[in-house]
């Protein structure tokens, strides 16, 4: 052995020292099919990010990702191209705040002023946006082809809802017709398309709206339909009926027998949007301020300390009560309130901004519900199981990747995008690479990770 | 409240370097063509390096100037991809003066200033380890005035003091990008000093038969006043103040012995066997310390526990006649370097040596050498924990060198 590196010196003498490591793992489709890849998901599919949807973030999308490690593989790796429906700008599209028209600017980081005239770095909207009136036609490519029919806030409740082009601007986009339910698109494309391996990343909606509304829902988990079907937004969906949808779609998905990855729903409650702001945020500088908010209380026999406390809340029927550990504060609750309108300390947080620990338990029990029927669903149909689940618990502690250490801290974590929901390139490539050791796992095959430092985070004026 | 949400994870993971690689054996032409075996056998004024106790042994006062090209290459491969380092040259010389106070004199005197440590390596800016190195150079100088006493026709002693100079470089990515996608960069740069000695016992057993033991201090080489620049986004440039740093680096100690014998009854041929015990687990830990800190810019503290080595040396001297000699040897030197701290600064592996060299004596009192070594690492699959950055990689390097001395 010895002898191969000394006779390797000599060579160097002639080959003017030209060491190469090639780790031959060549790309290999094991026992998969990656020539017609399919899509099927949300907005994290969608590559929704910085709290809207616009090209760039379509293009790191994680299925954009996977498409081009599929790409890589001779025999039966995937074969262009990937449509997916882009938008033509990075304006940001999707319904606007005030609740009319598509006018959703994306967010990037800029100046803040606060209302104690502090100047700090944070999420903003876009300032130079006007919305790009290509970005409401709808999406054409030949054939009709999509591959990527990710819909930004579609639930699994909502596979069964006609008329969804109509009322989700996304779905109007791209959808092959306007009467159509999820299933009827999912349908179609399964028979456009002829698949032969699909995604599948459904789900986080039917409880991630309950959370945002800071769990004003029922959040049983019974609460039936409204009208058209549709099931209440800021609510938990009712596990029966996530079952029949979820399976169904599955079983469209698979029905040209294409193999494929169901990836299962994050711990929603692990995300910045909930742990950017600690229950006990309440900063108190000086112990004449801790004193007078003790007497201020007296009746509820609160005790003030100098440095952080417990937030102030006020509950759905207007009692007081302090926060306990535990429970979560959205990140959507006013700054300039909190920093100077006293809320939190003088003035109780409004309970629609905090998830209490009942709340939270629902969150985490629908959660574990629906994940079970995710993975029994994989089993059933011998697909892949990705436990996003769990991957997504360890950034909490954070992922180290080339040098880089990754978490999910708001903005300084460079995983999480500017929404504190989705995520950033380097999220989304994060998350490609952990369903390719998934998919590589279950399908013997030897798909090439992603170099995740390829692509950008969080981008800084 | 949180005021500050933002800042990007300053992962200062690097700035390792300084590794086992960072040992050079370049620093007599003669020895270093002869696998780096030099202990036992005072050729030449070199031997201030190799056993100051050899000193004494040199029959006139030599000046001696050497340069080398150091000329290496490392690959990097991992699943994703593989990369190559960026072509450089590093050119230690070595200038040593010194000999008998009186011709045939028992005392000798001499001044030797090399380079004993340093390393270099450059990656591509973009390549996927940017934000652990992009670029690395450490480079030292030892200055080291040294006496020796021969005792007897059998026994010399010698001991040198050390004076260190040093500086080092680094360049890499941070995880932070402006709004065109452009990562930023630190970029620090220091320079430091520090003391040791040289001793050594030389013993003439015969003839043919020649033995020689040193040891060599652990320097540390004190960096003070380093700068530390980062070239970040203007909204962050508050938690990324440019600064100055210090910190301490090892240069560890070295217990060596060596043989040297005459094995024809021509004395033509000169074999020199050499063992050397480097004590770098004196390198436990790399720290950085910022003398500005922010949330973001925090003091390093990267563990490194490197281990001690034993280098084997083997070497050759044949006089073809009065005036030309060739040489030849080979070396296996381990690495240092243990499998969970193996980093891209100093993608350090057991190492492979071949060397070659002649001397040319065109007239009297006046040598011309020349030695060229070979150097392949063994190819080394290894993990780099601290920053999880794993790949497999593969070093070679060619160093020509040439050289004169002059005998007074």
């Amino acid at each position: 052995m010895k002898k191969i590196y000394i006779l390797g010196a000599f060579a160097c003498l002639f080959a003017a020292c030209k060491p190469s490591v090639n780790i031959t793992v060549p790309s290999t489709a094991g026992d998969a099919v990656f020539t017609n890849y399919l899509a099927i998901g949300n907005s994290l599919t969608a590559g929704y990010a910085d709290g809207s949807l616009y090209v760039t973030g379509q293009l790191n999308s994680y299925p954009q990702r996977l498409f081009e490690q599929f790409s890589m593989i001779k025999d039966r790796g995937a074969r262009g191209p990937f449509y997916q429906p882009l938008l033509n700008g990075d304006m940001g599209f999707g319904p606007g705040s005030t609740g009319t028209g598509n006018n959703r600017p994306r967010k990037v980081i800029g100046y803040t002023f606060n209302c104690l005239g502090d100047t700090s770095i944070g999420p903003v909207d876009l300032p130079y946006y006007s919305a790009d009136a290509d970005d409401a036609k709808a999406y054409t490519s030949p054939n009709r082809q999509v591959n990527n029919i990710g819909v930004p806030g579609i639930r699994v409740s909502d596979y069964l809802v006609s008329f969804y082009a109509s009322l989700n601007p996304y779905a109007g986009r791209f959808y092959y017709s306007a009467s159509e339910t999820p299933l009827d698109e999912l349908l179609f494309r399964v028979n456009n398309l002829h698949p032969t391996f699909f995604t599948m990343w459904l789900g986080s909606n039917d409880v991630l709206g309950y959370a945002l509304a800071g769990g004003q829902g029922d959040g049983s988990g019974n609460a039936g339909p409204g009208a058209f079907g549709l099931y209440n937004s800021a609510d938990i969906t009712p596990t029966s009926v996530f079952k029949m949808n979820y399976d169904t779609a599955v079983a469209v998905a698979s029905s040209v027998g294409a193999k494929g990855a169901l990836i299962n729903i994050p711990d929603i409650t692990s995300i910045p949007f909930f742990t950017t702001i600690p229950s006990n945020g309440l900063y108190i500088p000086r112990q004449s301020l801790a004193d007078s908010l003790t007497q201020f209380y007296r009746s509820l026999n609160y005790v003030f300390s100098l440095g952080y406390n417990q937030f102030i809340i006020r509950d759905n029927v207007g009692a007081l009560r302090q926060s306990v550990p535990g429970e979560l504060i959205l990140i959507t609750t006013p700054h300039d309130s909190l920093t100077c309108a006293g809320w939190g300390s003088f003035k109780a947080i409004p309970e629609q901004y905090v998830i209490t620990t009942d709340e939270l338990q629902n969150i985490r029990n629908a959660t574990t519900r629906y994940n079970e029927i995710i993975r029994s669903a994989a089993e059933r149909n011998l697909l892949a199981y990705v436990d996003m689940f769990s991957y997504m618990s360890t950034l909490q502690s954070g992922i180290v990747y080339h040098g880089v250490n990754y978490n999910a801290s708001f903005i300084s974590g460079g995983a999480f995008s500017l929404d504190a929901v989705h995520l950033t390139p380097r999220g989304y490539a994060i998350v490609a690479n952990k369903i390719i050791s998934t998919i590589n796992e279950k399908y013997h095959s030897t798909v090439t990770p992603v170099d995740v430092n390829k692509f950008h985070g969080v981008l800084f004026p | 409240m949180k005021k500050h949400l933002l800042a990007a994870s300053l992962v200062l993971t690097s700035f390792s370097s300084f590794g086992a690689g960072y040992q050079l054996n370049l620093q007599g032409l003669r020895q270093l063509a002869m696998g780096g075996a030099g202990t036992a056998m005072p050729w030449d004024a070199s031997t201030i390096f190799y056993n100051p106790a050899g000193l004494s042994r040199i029959k006139s006062i030599q000046a001696y100037v050497s340069v080398l090209g150091v000329m290496p290459a490392t690959a990097y491969g991992n699943f994703e991809g593989s990369a190559r380092s960026v072509k450089q040259t590093f050119t230690p010389f070595n200038i040593y003066v010194g000999g008998p106070v009186k011709e045939g004199g028992r005392l000798a005197l001499g001044l030797g200033i090399y380079t004993p440590f340093g390393t270099g390596i450059k990656w591509d800016d973009n390549w996927t380890g940017k934000f652990l190195v992009q670029s690395i150079e450490l480079k030292s100088v030892f200055v080291q005035p040294t006496i020796s006493y021969r005792l007897s026709e059998t026994w010399s002693f010698g001991a040198g003091f050390i004076y260190a100079a040093g500086t080092f470089d680094l360049r890499q990515a941070l995880p932070v990008q402006n709004m065109l996608g452009e990562d930023a960069s630190a970029h620090l740069h220091g320079s430091g000093n520090g003391v040791g000695f040289n001793l050594g016992v030389h013993m003439k057993a015969s003839e043919r038969l020649q033995l020689g033991l040193t040891y060599r201090s652990q320097v540390n080489m004190d960096v003070d006043g380093g700068s530390a620049n980062f070239n970040v986004p203007v909204s962050v440039k508050n938690i990324f103040p440019n600064t100055t740093f210090s910190s301490r680096l090892p240069l560890p100690q070295v217990l060596s012995l060596g043989i040297a014998v005459k094995p024809l009854n021509n004395e033509k041929l000169t074999l020199a066997l050499d063992f050397n015990y480097t004590g770098w687990n004196s390198y436990d830990s790399l720290r950085i310390n910022f003398d500005t800190h922010t949330e973001m810019l925090k003091d390093m503290h990267a563990p490194r526990k490197y281990r001690n080595t034993f280098t084997t040396r083997l070497g050759a001297n044949y006089k073809i006649g009065k005036v030309v000699s060739v040489m030849g040897g080979a070396a296996y030197d381990p690495t240092p370097v243990t499998n969970n701290f193996v980093s891209p600064e100093l993608p350090d592996a057991d190492r492979v040596i071949v060397t070659c060299g002649a001397a040319i004596k065109p007239i009297k009192r006046f040598t011309i050498l020349a030695s060229c070594e070979f150097l392949t690492s063994l190819k080394r699959k290894s993990n780099y924990a601290y920053g999880n950055f794993s790949g497999t990689y593969w070093t070679q390097a060619i160093t020509p060198g040439v050289g004169v001395y002059y005998n007074f």
